[in-house]
């Protein structure tokens, strides 16, 4: 899993732990393994492919935890480490969170979009997962790509997918309440009445902002395989669940 | 491509039934390149709001760390706005009211901002 070259400064030679640690794994000396990767964190605490390394150790033992707490850091040196979005696909798949499982990979696939085995692993789990009308939705996970904020621009809940943290979401919703704005401004001023959903398209995302009456937007983001109207099916839902998240918690 | 084929590639939008207008925007400047429009659509502010969507939008996606946005769909209560990325700075961009095929023109939109060069 781990093919992406460490880019601390470091001699090629101090990260040779990196290739030890991932020859005791595949031997099954997980122990062994361990302790070489530990050791190695030490000196290169910010390293993405040491922890990603620990992880592997960890879910290869069955300690789902560790694994994830590790493979959490691993993105946290580095956003997008795809090894550490490909276990936490592996993590939340074994664990039968189809969904979850879902959106790893497609954050992984976004990263690096011609790795055959991500592709593979989206394809097993989408065959393995129950039909999309099942699909459950957490406003208060970051994971799950949906981003509620208020009319100045604060996050009220949740975030913008796997792999980003609460600053992206915080600068999302920043950004994201300027965007409603001005599409409520022109299409009031072209006759097209108020708005109520704006649908972007790039080549590794879908996103659909939708209008919650004055004082809340709601912004979900798919990946850029989902269909346009799985895309806004998917967020009329999502907005059912928020507007009844506004009215508890108002 | 030049501009009277591109008003020969607008007119093929605005046959469709629903579409208001189509014109092809400098989203640097927001000024209208070419245009073909129904009586009462005003281009030239079309082409300052989509040009401004089109900046929002990529500023959003850059706080979002996803690559910039090639098409834009804003839908209100009484149509759509249409915008689709062309040869830089250029997009072309669609007016519709809420009779319109959305299906068949964001495919003939997308089509034909492949050609927008």
């Amino acid at each position: 899993m781990t093919d992406s070259i460490p880019t601390l400064p470091s001699t090629t030679q101090g990260l040779a732990f990196l290739d030890l640690g991932e020859r005791l794994r595949q031997r099954g000396q997980f122990e062994a393994a361990a302790t070489v990767a530990l050791a190695g964190l030490v000196r290169y605490p910010a390293l993405a492919d040491a922890h990603d390394l620990l992880a592997r150790i960890r879910a290869d033992q069955g300690h789902d935890a560790p694994a994830i707490a590790a493979w959490r850091a691993a993105l946290e040196c580095e956003a997008g480490h795809v090894g550490a979005l490909k276990g936490l696909a592996f993590i939340a798949f074994r664990a039968q969170n189809f969904v979850t499982a879902e959106q790893y990979l497609e954050t992984a696939a976004s990263h690096a979009p011609h790795d055959a085995t991500i592709l593979a692993a989206l394809d097993r789990v989408r065959s393995a997962a129950p039909a999309p009308a099942a699909e459950t939705f957490r406003l208060d996970d970051p994971a799950s790509g949906l981003l509620l904020f208020d009319a100045q621009g604060m996050r009220l809940t949740g975030g913008i997918g796997p792999g980003s943290g609460e600053r992206d979401a915080d600068a999302t919703a920043a950004e994201a309440s300027g965007l409603a704005r001005e599409a409520d401004r022109a299409t009031r001023f072209l006759r097209l009445g108020p708005w109520q959903q704006l649908v972007m398209e790039s080549v590794d995302a879908r996103v659909a902002v939708l209008a919650l009456g004055a004082h809340a937007t709601l912004l979900v983001r798919r990946s850029a395989t989902t269909p346009p109207g799985r895309l806004l099916a998917t967020s009329a839902r999502a907005a059912e669940l928020s507007r009844a998240w506004l009215e508890q918690s108002s | 491509m030049n501009v009277p084929h591109w008003e020969v590639m607008l007119r093929e939008v605005t046959g469709i039934v629903g579409v208001r207008g189509a014109l092809i925007v400098s989203a640097d400047d927001g000024l209208v390149v070419a245009d073909s429009a129904m009586d009462g659509l005003e281009t030239t502010d079309v082409a300052a709001f989509a040009a401004s969507l089109i900046a929002r939008a990529l500023r959003t996606t850059t706080a979002m760390r996803t690559a910039a946005p090639s098409r834009l769909q804003v839908s209100a209560e009484g149509g759509t706005l249409f915008a689709v990325a062309g040869a830089e700075p250029l997009w072309l961009v669609a007016v519709a009211d809420t009779t319109a095929e959305l299906g068949r023109l964001r495919l003939l939109l997308g089509d034909l901002a492949v050609v927008l060069a």
